[in-house]
Formats: C-alpha cells, structure tokens, sequence
C-alpha cells in the first residue's frame, strides 16, 4: 500500500488540508457513492427478477401441489397444502408476503422438503464464495502480470503470445477448461481430485485441493480480460507526457510503471473485472456441475428439474445479492485506487 | 465512414482468417441442416459389443458409453446446438437493437427507461436465470433461449445506442431534421446504415457467446431432451468415463471452439477492415466518450468494453 501516496503536484489544492486520519474516513467516502447506485440497481433487479420468476409460476397451469403430492393425492390434500404454503391466495399477495419475509432473511421453505430455504443456501453459499475469491485472486495475479509484462515488451514475441492466448482463450467455456483441467490433473498425472468439497473452516488444505482446480478454470475468462485491457491501458499511459515527465525526473522505471502508469492504467481493467464477476459467478454453476460441489448451482438445479419454486428464488436472489456486493467492492476499490477518479470525486 | 461498407467488407471476405471461418461455419451449417441424415449410422443405435471403443474404421471417432457412434452424435448434435444459439441471438436483436436506436431517438423518459431495464438485467448471471426459467415455465429449447436472449439483448442495446449516438449528432442529420424528416425516415436513410456494421459484428459475436451459453445449459441438461445428442450433452457423459477415454471430450469441445472461435474470427475480420470501434481493446483505439461504465462505477475514461461474454 505505499504506493498509495501521491505525488504533491498530481493532488489538486485543498487535499493537503485533509486530516491525515483520513484513510478511514476515505474508504468511507469511497463506498458511499457506489453503494447508493449498488442499492440503485440492486434493488430495481431484485424486484425486477423475483417477480417475473412469480409471475411466470402463477401464469404457467403447473400446480406445485399437484406436483409435489404426486398422483394419488386428493383435492383435499391439495387444497390443504395450496393453504400450507399460501398458494391459495392472489398473486401480488403473495408476492410482497414473500418479499416481507425475505426482508428479514426468510426466504421461505422448499414444496418438497419443507426445509426452510435460508438454510440450504447458507449451507451452499460458502462453496460458491471461497471458490470466487480464490478465482478472483487467480485473475488478478495471472492476468495483471500477463498484462504488464506484455505492455512492457510491447510488440515483442511475450506480448504477442499473451495477446494470441486471449483471443483462444475466448472460444472456451470455462466448464470446459474445467474438463481439461480433470484430465490433466486427476487423470494423467492424478495428483488432484476430480471432484467433491471440503469446507475451507474444517480444513484449507484439503480445501485448496478441491478449490484450485475448479478456480482456476473460473479464473481464465476473467484473467484473460483483464491481461488484455491492462495491456491496452498501459500502454496508452506510458506513452502520456507525465510518464516521460517521471523519467526527466529520474525516478526509477519500477516506481514510474508500479507508482504512476499501472495506477491510471487500472481503472478499465478494474471495472472490465467488475464485468467478469457476474459472468465468473454464472460460470460457476456450470463448473459446480463438472467438478461435483455441493453450491448454489447444484441447489438451483436440482430445485429447478423438480418445480420448487421458493428454492429457486431464494437462489436467484442470493446469486443477485452476490453481484451486487462485488460490483460495489469493484466500484469502491475503483475510487480509492485510481487517482483519475478520486479527481472527478472532488 | 464516408466510404462505402462494401469496400471493406469485400476486403474483410478476402483475408485468410475470414475464408477459414467462412468455410467452418458452412459446413456446421451443412451439418446443422443435414446432420442427422448425412451421419454413418443412427446416433441413437448401441453397439454393445463396442463400449468406449477408440477410433476405427466402423466408428472414425470411436463409440460413447452405451457403444453408441461419437461422430454420428456429433454431426446429429450440431442442428440442436446452433438452432438454440440462433434462437437466442434473435430474441437479443429484436429486444436490443430497436431499444438502442430508440432510446437515442425517442425523447428522455424511453431512454431512461431502456438504461434502467439494461442496468437490472446486466446483473442477472445467465445461467441461473435460464435454469430458474426452465424451472418454473418448463424445460425446453425454447424457454432457456428466450432466457438467453433475453439477457444477451443489453450488449444489442449498448452497442446500437453508441453506435447511432455518434452520427445523430451528424450535419447531415441535422439539416435532414431542420428539413422537416420524420424520424423513422432519418433512423432508415442515414443512421441504420452507418450502425449496420456495428451491429454485423456484435451479431457474430454475441452468436459466439450464445453458443457457449447454449453448451453450458445442455452440459446441465437443460433445454434438451435426454437421448438426443448435443454438444454439451456429450460432454457431460463424457465426464463420466475419463478414466477409459480422457481424450474424448476434446471431440465436441473442438467443435464449440471452432464455432465460436469461427464467428469471432469473422466478427474482427468486419471491425477490423470497417474500423468501427466495436471492441478496441488489444487494439489500440479507444473512444472515452462511449463508456458503458459499470452501473454506479466512478467516472473513470474507459475504452468501450468488450462485449464477448461468456455463460
């Protein structure tokens, strides 16, 4: 984090007068705004989302309970549970029945189970989250030294490579790359498990044997970005005057790319990874499937083969809600790393 | 862009990148028609005497779990894989791409509206919301397409909208407008043609993307119906016997990969002998003044991102 310091004659006027106890209240400030347009968004999708999937389930003439009691219940029996979980009355009823009680973390419980919802998913969640952080760690490390290692050689045989890699990279669904991971290394050279969970608070290292291989296949699409705009970025800015201004001055070409150029360059490789997380976390229901964790994806799959409705939403708003906080830390970070943007705040 | 798109795109035609993908993409679509018809044997029929045979003179790519024919599968398979992408793609054009020129066109209160709806459904991850669809409204093509398609159609509307902002605020359309033109006939005569390779390309592109998004849900089972072969499909019950066949889902990975890898191909082909500035990124040219910033993200100059997303 030293690097954090600016330079006096980049901060405009007026910074200086800033208590220096100021880096809390910076992260502060920081999260205030995005967090505004976060609920901005957030919110509109979630009600967006949960009641088409509603509406969808009221339209279509499936009856869960029917469907749930199989053919020998009777319209009593029917009846009975359409009044057990409130599916006798209106729609909008419903609806905002259900939105009151997820308000307060209640997402209602499973047609089939009759498990509360909130249970599965906060079983199944910690999959999903330790294996997006660890991918997103992936990316970062990978992409980010991909990226600057080929703008500094740019247009040598590295830069080449690494541009040539992005672009095949791009035809791969990460599931695949998830297979071919398996085969490499739980079949051939069979030093990693093909599949299976073991939660990260029992025990990180086993945990990391099952995590690595299913990360890293999320981590490719979103690495791949993120070398390839870095690149283009940092390009761009070591070509800009202040960059040669760093030079004239004598400071050493590590403190003019890591201090000054890789700074401004971040900004559109950061909100390009902002992008990636939405797409590395839908991915993630895919590789769950090929390496056999017990998350979100397979409770959403397995509730949605049999019409279990209240899971189903209950998983679409958790996978909402996780976009949502990662778009936020993404915008945050935006803000307080990059000093292009800390101008536009002032 | 005062020439002619023609110019370029008989240039882009004529690049080696472009014949090779050309002629991919015919032949998937040969197969996509004639597929089933033209395969050596019923993609359906078991060898039992042949499980998880390797390649042969009987079988050129070997026989799947239940002796069944790989390359008969793959060739049946292709119709069912591109027709769901096609499906999607369409939805994403006819939701996107008229949403774009009107939220330019048509006063404040659409384009507001259009931004809000594009934000809401950016944040949707693809997958889980097909498979919620599917859930509740029934498991076919059909249903997880238009799932797909609908969440594909904010790239349409982001690329359409950047693409037609830039020459509203055209001379010529100016003059058209203080001539009296009505604004169809504007959006007709002098925007739509200008937006056509933007769009041409984002097409390709968004195919390449559905078809992997279309891959992805038929590896989960979902849109397809069991014993009929698919791309995804196959590669599900391929993971299941790597330890006999490591080498076998490499055969309809590869044909995923050529696919979209064919379509990419065509889609730099256009933007790069257009020079629109669909996708700058690893290329130099950046236009700060159409930055789709994240919803909420600071504003920060941010070369248009690149709309190849994945599942």
């Amino acid at each position: 984090m030293t690097t954090l310091e600016i330079s006096p004659a980049v901060e405009p006027a007026g910074a200086a007068a800033e208590p220096p106890a100021g880096r809390r209240a910076g992260w502060g400030r920081a999260f205030a705004r995005p967090l505004r347009s976060a609920l901005s968004v957030g919110i509109p999708v979630v009600l967006l989302s949960t009641f088409i999937t509603y509406a969808m389930g009221a339209l279509t003439d499936t009856n869960p309970a029917a469907q749930v009691l199989g053919e020998t219940a009777t319209p009593a029996d029917i009846d009975r549970m359409n009044h057990y979980f409130g599916l006798d009355r209106p729609l909008l009823v419903q609806y905002f029945s259900w939105l009151g009680h997820a308000l307060t973390g209640d997402l209602g419980r499973s047609y089939f189970t009759t498990l509360p919802v909130t249970d599965s998913i906060t079983q199944a969640l910690p999959v999903n989250v330790s294996i997006a952080v660890l991918s997103v760690l992936l990316a970062v490390l990978v992409g980010g030294g991909l990226g600057i290692g080929a703008a500094l050689s740019s247009g040598g045989w590295f830069d080449r490579a690494v541009t040539m890699l992005c672009s095949a990279v791009a035809t791969v669904p990460p599931f695949v790359v998830g297979i071919g991971l398996i085969v490499l290394f739980s079949v051939t050279v069979p030093i990693l498990p093909s599949g299976g969970y073991v939660p990260f608070t029992e025990d990180p290292g086993q945990w990391l044997r099952f995590a690595i291989l299913p990360s890293i296949a999320l981590s490719v699409d979103a690495a791949a970005g993120l070398a390839r705009q870095l690149r283009t970025s940092l390009v761009g800015e070591l070509r800009a005057n202040y960059i040669t201004g760093a030079d004239v001055r004598g400071l050493t070409r590590r403190r003019v790319v890591f201090g000054h150029a890789l700074r401004n360059a971040a900004g559109p490789a950061l909100t390009l990874l902002g992008y990636s997380i939405p797409q590395l976390i839908g991915a993630m229901v895919v590789a769950e499937a090929a390496f056999n964790l017990p998350g979100l994806g397979k409770l959403g799959l397995d509730a949605a083969s049999k019409g279990d409705i209240p899971v189903i939403q209950g998983v679409l708003v958790t996978m909402i809600g996780l976009v949502v906080v990662c778009n936020l830390l993404v915008n945050a970070a935006l803000l307080r790393l990059t000093p292009h943007a800390k101008r536009q705040e002032r | 862009m005062t020439r002619k798109t023609a110019g370029p795109l008989r240039r882009a035609v004529r690049l080696r990148s472009t014949k090779i993908a050309l002629v991919i993409l015919g032949a998937v679509a040969v197969l996509g028609f004639l597929g089933g018809t033209l395969a050596p044997s019923d993609p359906l029929a078991q060898d039992t005497s042949n499980l998880l045979a390797g390649p042969s003179g009987a079988h050129w790519l070997g026989t799947d779990y239940l002796g069944r024919d790989v390359l008969s599968r793959l060739m049946d398979a292709t119709g069912r894989s591109v027709v769901g992408a096609v499906e999607a793609v369409t939805v994403a054009f006819l939701l996107g791409v008229p949403a774009g020129l009107g939220s330019v066109v048509f006063g404040r209160v659409f384009e507001w509206v259009a931004q809000r709806l594009v934000d809401a459904v950016m944040t949707l991850p693809y997958i889980i919301f097909a498979i919620a669809v599917t859930g509740i409204i029934g498991n076919g093509r059909d249903q997880a397409m238009l799932a797909i398609g609908v969440l594909l159609a904010p790239l349409f509307f982001r690329v359409t909208r950047a693409a037609a902002l830039a020459f509203t605020r055209a001379q010529y359309v100016e003059v058209a407008e203080l001539l009296g033109a009505s604004r169809g006939w504007i959006i007709r005569t002098h925007i739509w043609s200008k937006v056509l390779p933007t769009v041409a390309v984002t097409t390709a592109q968004l195919s390449a993307a559905a078809l992997l998004a279309v891959s992805s849900l038929s590896f989960l089972g979902i849109g397809v119906k069991p014993p009929a072969p698919t791309w995804g499909g196959m590669l599900s019950s391929d993971l299941g016997f790597l330890a006999q066949q490591p080498w076998a889902p490499a055969i309809p990975a590869l044909a995923i990969m050529l696919t979209a890898g064919s379509l990419n191909a065509i889609a730099d082909a256009i933007r790069d002998t257009t020079g629109i500035a669909v996708d700058p990124i690893g290329r130099g040219a950046t236009r700060p003044d159409a930055v789709p910033a994240l919803p909420g993200a600071p504003a920060v100059a941010v070369p248009e991102q690149e709309e190849r997303i994945h599942a």
